[in-house]
């Protein structure tokens, strides 16, 4: 398996905490079981809807290959085996920043992407950001569970 | 006379020489008669005029002959009350249509075109569609070479009535004689009447000849054209027809700055408008309800040359203004752009391609970047369609990084934000964002297309702005976008909303009414109760229109089109909206509510005094919901004041212009870096303090670089690799030292400074960030890491970063000959055009009125002596204190008796006839003023008019002041005591005289308090004790050089100008005004720039002549004997010969042999 940056179990607390905006996108607020992780993240509900206190785990990787070839950042569609196939959702798009929140013992570390202007906003203990790297190409694989 | 005297008299030559002996004739080629149908000949005025003198008997000659020179001077007999008075010599000259202006200064000039212009996106940012019927008649003379023989061979061929064609060929050898004989032969023997159409084309040739004397030409209409293309040979010239890539010059009136006129390539096309892309309408100000425009077409090689390099669109995208860009996307182009950029615009992979094909004709290569939603489906989103069309294949080097806020931004969570207000390119990659006018459109520096210009290149940034005028065109095709009767519904939440916002304001209204009337209103500072009740009501309704403009954004659904296209900032504003659908508000005339057209009312709908808000102009309804007949009417009062307005606006600023553009138009930067005027006098000693170019500062408020910009630029483009190594505070910081102490003096020291102090600030954020990671847990490799990648910064970055700043800085600089002066002239005269209303404006306090706009412009540049809003801004030395405020205020404002008195009374007894004059102590001690009946007595001394003596007043303590009249004669005395009161009302008691009112500003903020005086007399104000002599501004120029000099005139002319423009939004490079103030003082006195002023600054007689009393300055200049050295563009431009200035400030310098002595005179027989 390749290498993952990032694996939790997140439980939606919220849906569009500040109203809804958009028709086809919805901003969810999710919390994860570990690192005290919290979660903004835009989700193309049209196509895959989510809903209150659902759960469901995501990954976040550099690349869908299984061998960890990286991924170049073009198209080059096929119907190769992949990371993809065991996720219901599956989306692509560029670390964007990396930035620390809170202070002294509390410090948190915050990391964002955009998945073609989806954003998600990843905050947590400093640990989970030892793996990214800025403008990183990022897999985001979800799939509900329970 | 003795001819010292005449040297005295600045007279140039003996006095007798002045008076008329002889009368000038000018031969008939300067008076034509004209022949009218029937052999009559109408005769010229001049001629007619001569008629009269030589008729004339010896009494009205003197009148006849000067009016024969200027036929506006007077005395003739009275009852000669002709129809049209003849013109004279003077009349030839003077005036816009006169020969100096109409003719000297601007001429009428061939291969010109004219017609109306219409949109086309298909073209590029530096096209011009031209119609075929122009391209027919327009021509270029193409000399014929080895490389174009065949295609002008052509041409000849087609000749002048098909297209890529030409209109004729030029020879000149001379030889071409033969060919145009044997031409004419066979062109002869075609025909049957052979000798008709020789002489036909005898006439042609004469026609021809006078206009090119020294070289043939063969209008090829009537020769054969396949003969003429065989025999073309190189060195011959063919006048071709105008073909795609040609240049050709294109503007739009007013010319109102340097880009109204600007060089295009010429597309020939069908039809019959002039077409170009819509992103070049902001620098024209044009748009196609009608508008026509003029092209013209520049003949030869060099000139075409420079009209590519110094006026192509590509070279013209800034404005010298600001360095704002102003090439960019307008009206359609940005509402498409924003709704491809919305969040929730997904396309699957045949639209997304079809899309990317789109923006290059289906001709350029794309990179189709993988999809933002892989799973459960392949979906692009509308940011990646904008990331493929800023880079759109991988080999392309352009890596735009630029972070700006749109309209929506909510203020705070950067990204995050709620309404994706927040733009991140990243890499050329649209992170997040929904674009609009910030980005896209014009008026920005942070903007897309400025960062592409600034960073890459000018072809980048054209490139880019074609690929959105073909995308956004034809993607708004498909997509459609139109508005509608029910984009302007109110829905019933909106309705209801509305009803309450203007139930509450006029409830609201009603109280202020109702205090008013009451008595009971608390005063505004400055204010009676009147004018306390206006503003304040006026606030409470532009706050209901707010509101309910607030009601109405909030509940119209995102699919509105008019909201659409406010929130992306291609047409209208909130407040259009809401006057469509919600209400359209207060209407003002004069800054006032409506005025009152009838006794005490506005109209007679309402009842007299009414102050309720329907009753001086409040429009409740919406242009929706229809205007009720009262409310029409005030409407069109409001509307008829803004008609009024632009069209006197107009005339004034176009005047402003010409006379700032006179006085200006010489100074250009010379090779040592100095401002001179064309006489090599020296305005400013560097330009703009610092000789950096105006359009291409790329910071706020003219700084030459945006370094946090850059920063983030170059920390994107160099990522860290494992390679680079980490610098950590202290070696970054020393690294910066090390590399700005090596700089050279060729830059400022402000900007050293500047980049110093914002890379100090770069490393403390660094620092504080490595504290939070590495200083309370063991410094693991872990948390380095983590701490890099928020604000680390490597040794490549960093080199990289210093050397981009200062290499660019460099390149920043100004050239050599740019005619700055002229570019100053165009960018403030330009926006005084947009400044429309709002001529005055509260400084401060609401009733301390500043008059701006147009008005105030033009008595800062006139230098005028008395200025309408005179105001002194005194800081105070204890600036927390109300007490002393208010002391001061009482010892600055002018204080007359009649304030301070509770009674002046005569009192008239048997014994004595006595004025009594009671003060009122209570007022005097509220307002801190010190006034005794002594000191009331010392005023009355003083007063010049009333000549009394001390022993004629008498006072007592408590504020008594008797004042017996000197009269002694009973019969005057009653009338003498009676003008005595009138003039003992107006004595001044306290105060300066010239001071009319002080009003006390309270910073509510930094709670101090600051006084502002109504007036002039700087000099007295900065004398009182108490007031901080050292920060007290005036804004009256000519006083504060009276008081301070002439360098504070200058500082006083920048700032005032500045504060103008910033009232009104408008951004303006400081370096342009203080080119203007330096012209205006550098003689030692303020200039204005009046005819006056510029008769001081400039030496040369046919310059003042172009500008104005021409017929003045000529009689002037003949009787002092002047002479003109031909040196400024005014002069220049009359003679017809290259100026010094721009390409023109370089010449070539030949050694020539001394030209031999010639011996007069015959020669010697014997030598």
């Amino acid at each position: 398996m390749a290498d993952i940056l990032f694996e939790d179990i997140f439980t939606i607390i919220r849906m569009n905490p500040d109203g809804k905006k958009f028709d086809k996108v919805s901003r969810v607020e999710v919390e994860g079981e570990h690192f005290n992780t919290k979660m903004q993240l835009d989700v193309n509900t049209d196509i895959y809807p989510l809903h209150d206190n659902e759960k469901f785990t995501m990954v976040l990787a550099p690349t869908l290959s299984l061998d960890g070839t990286p991924d170049t950042g073009y198209f080059t569609p096929g119907g190769r085996k992949s990371l993809a196939d065991k996720f219901e959702y599956v989306m692509h798009g560029k670390l964007y920043k990396i930035s620390e929140g809170g202070s002294g013992p509390n410090v948190t570390v915050e990391v964002y992407a955009s998945f073609g202007g989806l954003l998600m906003k990843l905050s947590g203990e400093p640990t989970i950001a030892s793996k990214f790297e800025l403008d990183q190409r990022l897999f985001l694989l979800m799939r509900k569970v329970g | 006379m003795l001819d010292e005297d005449c040297e005295l008299l600045y007279l140039s030559d003996r006095p007798e020489k002045l008076i008329l002996e002889d009368i000038p004739v000018p031969p008939m080629a300067v008076r034509p008669s004209v022949l009218v149908n029937g052999g009559q000949s109408n005769e010229n005025d001049v001629t007619s005029k001569l008629k009269t003198i030589i008729q004339k008997d010896w009494e009205l000659l003197q009148i006849e002959v000067a009016q024969y020179i200027n036929s506006d001077v007077r005395g003739s007999p009275q009852n000669q009350q002709q129809s049209r008075p003849l013109q004279g010599f003077v009349q030839r000259l003077k005036g816009k249509q006169g020969r100096f202006r109409g003719n000297l200064s601007g001429k009428r000039v061939e291969f010109t075109g004219r017609t109306v212009i219409s949109p086309d996106p298909n073209l590029k940012i530096t096209e011009v569609a031209i119609p075929i019927l122009m391209a027919q008649i327009l021509t270029y003379p193409e000399l014929v070479s080895n490389h174009n023989i065949e295609k002008l061979r052509q041409c000849v061929r087609n000749g002048p009535e098909r297209h890529p064609g030409a209109n004729f060929i030029r020879d000149p050898s001379g030889t071409m004689i033969h060919l145009r004989f044997t031409s004419r032969k066979r062109a002869a023997d075609e025909l049957k009447y052979g000798h008709i159409v020789d002489r036909h084309l005898e006439d042609g040739d004469i026609v021809l000849f006078n206009r090119q004397p020294s070289l043939h030409r063969i209008h090829l209409r009537f020769t054969s054209r396949k003969r003429a293309a065989d025999e073309l040979k190189y060195g011959h010239i063919v006048d071709r027809h105008l073909e795609d890539g040609d240049i050709v010059l294109f503007n739009r009136q007013p010319s109102l700055h340097r880009m109204s006129i600007m060089s295009h390539r010429a597309k020939i096309m069908p039809w019959r408008t002039l077409r170009f892309n819509e992103s070049v309408c902001n620098p024209y100000n044009a748009d196609f309800d009608g508008d026509e425009m003029n092209m013209h077409v520049p003949q030869t090689e060099e000139a075409r040359t420079e009209a590519l390099t110094l006026m192509g669109v590509q070279n013209n995208l800034c404005t010298p203004k600001n360095g704002e860009i102003l090439v960019a996307s307008t009206q359609d182009f940005l509402t498409s752009s924003f709704l491809i950029t919305r969040k929730d615009t997904f396309y699957d992979r045949a639209a997304f391609s079809l899309m990317c094909s789109y923006m290059g004709d289906g001709m350029e290569p794309v990179d189709l970047p993988t999809p933002a939603l892989i799973k459960p489906i392949e979906l692009w989103t509308g940011k990646q369609l904008f990331s493929v069309l800023v880079r759109p294949y991988a080999h392309m080097k352009v890596f735009v990084n630029l972070t700006t806020t749109e309209k929506s931004y909510t203020k705070s969570e950067e990204t995050m934000c709620r309404n994706d207000g927040y733009v991140y390119f990243r890499n050329s990659e649209l992170l997040c964002g929904q674009l609009g006018k910030v980005t896209l459109g014009n008026g920005n520096k942070d903007g897309l297309f400025s960062i592409l210009l600034r960073d890459y290149s000018v072809h980048a940034a054209a490139s880019c702005m074609n690929r959105l005028a073909k995308l956004s065109a034809r993607w708004i095709g498909n997509h459609g976008f139109s508005i509608g009767i029910d984009d302007v519904q109110p829905g019933k939440i909106l309705k209801d909303g509305k009803d309450d916002q203007i139930k509450l304001g006029y409830k609201a209204c009603d109280e202020i009414i109702q205090e008013y009337n009451q008595n009971k209103l608390n005063l505004l500072p400055g204010c009676d109760s009147a004018k306390t009740l206006e503003t304040r009501v006026l606030k409470a309704l532009n706050d209901l229109r707010q509101s309910t403009a607030d009601v109405c954004m909030k509940e119209l659904h995102w699919r509105n089109s008019p909201l659409i296209m406010s929130q992306c900032g291609s047409k209208g504003s909130p407040m259009n909206i809401s006057q469509m659908i919600a209400c359209v508000g207060q209407q003002n005339v004069n800054g006032q509510r409506a005025p009152n057209g009838f006794i005490d009312r506005s109209l007679p709908h309402f009842p007299k005094k009414s102050k309720i808000p329907a009753a001086k102009g409040f429009v409740a309804n919406s242009f929706y919901s229809g205007l009720r007949a009262t409310e029409f009417f005030f409407h069109t009062m409001g509307g008829r004041e803004g008609l009024v307005d632009t069209a006197v606006k107009t005339a004034d600023t176009g005047y402003m212009s010409r006379r700032l553009i006179k006085a200006l138009e010489d100074l250009s930067i010379q090779y040592d870096d100095t401002v001179r005027n064309a006489s090599g006098g020296v305005v400013q000693f560097i330009y703009g303090g610092d000789g950096m170019d105006p359009a291409k500062m790329e910071g706020k408020d003219g700084e030459p670089l945006n370094f946090k910009r850059l920063y983030f630029k170059i920390k994107a483009t160099c990522p860290r690799t494992r390679a680079h190594l980490n610098l950590s505070p202290e070696e970054a910081s020393n690294f910066v030292k090390e590399r700005l102490s090596s700089l050279d003096g060729r830059c400022s020291k402000k900007f050293k400074k500047s980049l110093s102090t914002f890379l100090e600030g770069q490393i403390h954020s660094l620092k504080t960030t490595r504290e939070q990671f590495l200083g309370e847990r063991n410094s693991s490799g872990c948390n380095e890491k983590i701490a890099a990648n928020i604000s680390g910064i490597t040794l490549q970055q960093l080199q990289a970063f210093l050397e981009i700043c200062i290499t660019r800085y460099h390149l920043k600089k100004i050239e050599a000959g740019a005619a700055i002066g002229v570019i100053g002239a165009q960018s403030i005269g330009e926006p005084g055009t947009q400044m429309t209303l709002k001529t005055f404006h509260f400084a401060g306090v609401a009733s301390m009125n500043v008059t701006l706009g147009v008005p105030r412009i033009k008595e800062i540049i006139n230098g005028a002596k008395n200025i309408s809003t005179p105001i002194i801004t005194a800081k105070l030395k204890y600036n927390n204190n109300v007490k002393t405020a208010e002391f001061l205020k009482g010892c600055i404002e002018k204080t007359i008796l009649g304030e301070v008195s509770k009674s002046i009374k005569i009192e008239l007894t048997s014994r004595k006839a006595a004025i009594v004059i009671k003060l009122d102590k209570k007022t005097i001690q509220g307002s801190q003023l010190g006034i005794s009946a002594d000191s009331v007595k010392r005023s009355i001394l003083q007063h010049q008019k009333l000549k009394l003596k001390d022993e004629h007043i008498h006072t007592s303590d408590d504020g008594k002041i008797i004042i017996s009249p000197p009269e002694t004669d009973r019969n005057k005395l009653h009338f003498s005591l009676h003008s005595l009161k009138g003039m003992l009302k107006d004595v001044i008691v306290k105060g300066l005289p010239t001071a009319q009112r002080v009003v006390i500003n309270h910073d509510e903020k930094k709670e101090t308090y600051e006084l502002f005086v109504e007036g002039t007399n700087l000099r007295a104000v900065m004398g009182i004790p108490g007031v901080d002599g050292h920060d007290t501004k005036s804004n009256h120029i000519i006083e504060v050089e009276g008081t301070l000099g002439i360098e504070a005139a200058r500082e006083c002319i920048i700032n005032e100008i500045q504060y103008i423009m910033k009232e009104y939004s408008m951004s303006i490079d400081n370096r342009h005004m203080m080119l203007l103030a330096d012209l205006m003082t550098y003689k030692g006195e303020v200039l204005g720039i009046t005819r006056f002023g510029i008769n001081k600054m400039k030496e040369s007689v046919l310059m003042l002549a172009a500008f104005e009393k021409t017929a003045d300055v000529l009689f002037n200049a003949s009787f002092n004997g002047r002479h003109d050295d031909i040196e400024g563009v005014g002069e220049c431009i009359i003679m017809g010969i290259p100026m010094p200035i721009g390409t023109g400030i370089l010449k070539v310098q030949q050694r020539v042999e001394p030209i031999p002595n010639l011996a007069y005179g015959m020669d010697s027989l014997i030598s």
